[in-house]
């Protein structure tokens, strides 16, 4: 719970900044980034004699466009090979989706490729930050067609998934559901954000109620008010979900990497454990 | 005098806490034992980081350390109060403290508070506090909040892992069968697993093996899934386990042995049953191969019943199967009336009768009721009743 406190203001000041990350990069690009650049550059030549406190390190990077280079985990060209770019049919569109759409085919509704691509770079950003500072992730899905292989997904990024049924309480009456204080999810992200076609995901109400920053990925007939990230694109697909999950996966597992190298940290990884597991699946058959 | 009372009142109080805590038993603090260490963040550190970090630890952790020693500091006056009484009873039944183990307890209790009370577990009694109070769940959480197991925010955690191990076993064997079929060969029907004869887990014991609370839905769903794995061609490759949640259903003819003939001085077959029981009648029937369809209860034949239902009884199960007039029977009965007397020796030659016919027959006798024992017992007269159910007249004007 004392990160979670810890995480709010953090967050917030992460959603600014990268939200007007254009405008401060024109006025602070000539000043602030190069410095930033030659302290880097610093730390890496000559390894500094006092370690410095990890929230200070948290904060400086934020400042960091993109410091764990997200942006290189995928091209628009994986996005249409992974079929992001279909939509619902026209008359199932929400109007406040209208703004990603590039327009429609054969009656079916198009994603514009390029703003879904910036949407998730931004997502995938704020996964890293929050994987970085230890932040607990929950991966939400509701289609079972999906939901093993987002389990499986969560639990190789070593996060949280849920998957089932949600009983309502969760996160606003948690320490009675619980049965003792429990600390809620840092991030939310969620695979489809609908429970059926008609209705929306309880989860995604309850975490804007408890200011839990949420990644969403909206198909057209889905409402993006609530989604703190929304990213707009096909939730139905199987491709499409195995391929945001693996950059999901990828981002939390970089800012985790980071953090455990900047703390010298050697943990007893879970891929030894997989490793483990595969080989004996492969003794059983 | 006043020992006695005291203890008396500690037991009670015991006892008390005992029936309020057997139902708290499955609700959170229910023994959690297994923890998936995989989501801790068990470390070590190397010697020149770049970076330290302030040690915190969430307030879910110091509510969880709060409670736990909270339970420590009960448990321990619960365990002071423990062998204060045992030393007292000890005195009491005058013997040593030092010796005397919860068996001598358990006596000394039955002996010092006779109870009737007719449910064992509102008795009078004296455990160690380990028995009467449930173990408290260990933390699930490390000491910065998070979570060991990947799917705890589910709340039924090990259930939804148990769902996700089935469709990991399906996705094993698609895989598997995949590569056989490019491959060109095909599942080995020899090994396909015979379901029949068993059963899936029932829920009860399935909820203690998960330390869950699982709902009927969900057991279905758990069900479902395991009939599916098993219907698979290859399923035969995972066969542990589906061991791990399959249960042998109990066949009765294969588990009651029957017993061997004996012979008689002049070399027949016998066999006796002994204790034959139905309503307040007991006896026992001998039955005799070859023989001439003599039937003796009692001394007399068959007419010892006079009414027709009961010698109705007596030789259904021979008609039954197919020996009447091939075999003898000699029955003593006693106590009861004529329909209970009747009743068990129609037992009693079922019984025998297993051991002269074939496997097949016995299943048949079974399906026919011919070998269960009828436990039924006359119902108690009602005050303000007639009879059992019987009412008085009543007329309201």
């Amino acid at each position: 719970m004392v990160n979670w406190v810890i995480y709010k203001p953090d967050v917030k000041m992460l959603q600014n900044s990268l939200k007007s990350a254009a405008r401060l990069f024109k006025y602070q690009n000539a000043c602030v980034i190069p410095q930033r650049l030659q302290q880097t550059q610093a730390a890496e030549t000559t390894p500094k004699p006092e370690p410095e406190d990890i929230a200070v390190i948290e904060e400086r990077i934020l400042k960091n466009r993109d410091y764990f280079q997200v942006h290189n985990l995928f091209t628009v060209r994986d996005l249409f090979n992974a079929r992001v770019h279909y939509g619902h049919k026209e008359g199932s569109l929400d109007a406040r989706m209208r703004p990603y759409i590039y327009g429609s085919r054969l009656g079916h509704l198009i994603f514009d490729l390029d703003v879904t691509a910036s949407h998730l770079r931004d997502a995938l950003n704020i996964a890293a930050h929050i994987a970085f500072r230890d932040g607990i992730i929950l991966f939400f899905n509701r289609n079972a067609l999906n939901a093993h292989l987002v389990e499986k997904k969560a639990m190789e990024a070593g996060e949280f998934s849920h998957t089932r049924f949600w009983r309502g309480g969760i996160f606003t009456n948690a320490n009675v559901q619980f049965g003792a204080v429990t600390r809620l999810p840092d991030l939310c992200i969620f695979l489809n954000t609908q429970n059926n076609i008609l209705t929306q995901h309880v989860a995604v109400r309850d975490a804007a109620k408890m200011a839990i920053p949420t990644i969403g990925i909206v198909d057209t007939n889905c409402n993006p008010n609530l989604i703190t990230y929304p990213v707009p694109g096909n939730d139905d697909s199987p491709a499409a979900v195995e391929l945001y999950c693996n950059l999901f996966k990828a981002a939390i597992l970089r800012g985790k990497e980071k953090r455990r190298e900047l703390l010298g940290e050697t943990v007893e990884s879970n891929s030894a454990n997989t490793e483990a597991k595969s080989q004996q699946l492969n003794q059983t058959e | 005098m006043e020992v006695a009372l005291r203890i008396g009142v500690n037991l009670l109080k015991i006892n008390r806490v005992c029936v309020h805590s057997a139902s708290r038993i499955t609700d959170s603090y229910a023994k959690q034992i297994q923890l998936n260490r995989d989501f801790s963040t068990e470390v070590t550190v190397n010697a020149a980081p770049l970076a330290v970090k302030k040690h915190k630890v969430s307030k879910a952790m110091k509510a969880y350390l709060e409670r736990a020693r909270e339970n420590d500091e009960f448990m321990k006056t619960q365990k002071l109060e423990y062998q204060i009484g045992k030393r007292h009873l000890a005195n009491m039944m005058g013997e040593d403290a030092e010796t005397f183990t919860q068996e001598d307890i358990d006596n000394a209790i039955a002996y010092l508070f006779p109870s009737g009370i007719f449910d064992k577990r509102a008795r009078p009694l004296m455990k160690s506090p380990e028995e009467v109070f449930p173990a408290r769940k260990a933390a699930e959480f490390d000491e910065t909040g998070r979570p060991f197991h990947s799917m705890f925010y589910t709340g039924r955690p090990n259930f939804f892992k148990l769902l996700y191990d089935i469709v990991e076993e399906m996705n094993k064997i698609h895989d598997l069968e995949e590569r056989m079929l490019r491959r060109g060969t095909r599942a080995d029907a020899n090994q396909k697993i015979d379901f029949t004869g068993f059963q899936w887990m029932p829920k009860e014991q399935l909820e203690s093996m998960l330390v869950e609370q699982i709902n009927d839905l969900e057991y279905t769903n758990f069900t479902n899934a395991m009939d599916r794995l098993v219907s698979l061609p290859f399923s035969y490759k995972c066969q542990n386990f589906i061991k791990k949640f399959s249960k042998p259903l109990l066949d009765q003819t294969k588990q009651l042995e029957i017993p061997k003939p004996q012979f008689d001085a002049d070399g027949r077959q016998f066999v006796t049953t002994y204790e034959c029981l139905r309503k307040t009648a007991r006896g026992d029937v001998t039955v005799r191969m070859p023989g001439t369809g003599k039937i003796t209860i009692n001394g007399h034949d068959i007419t010892y019943f006079e009414e027709l239902q009961s010698r109705e009884q007596v030789l259904f199960p021979l008609i039954f199967a197919g020996l009447l007039g091939k075999v003898d029977v000699e029955a003593n009965v006693e106590g009861g009336g004529t329909s209970g007397q009747a009743g068990a020796i129609r037992w009693g030659i079922a019984m025998s009768l297993r051991s002269f016919v074939d496997q097949e027959m016995v299943e048949s006798m079974r399906l026919a009721g011919l070998l269960q024992r009828d436990y039924r017992r006359r119902e108690r007269k009602k005050f303000g009743q007639e009879g059992a159910r019987r009412k008085y007249t009543w007329k309201k004007r």
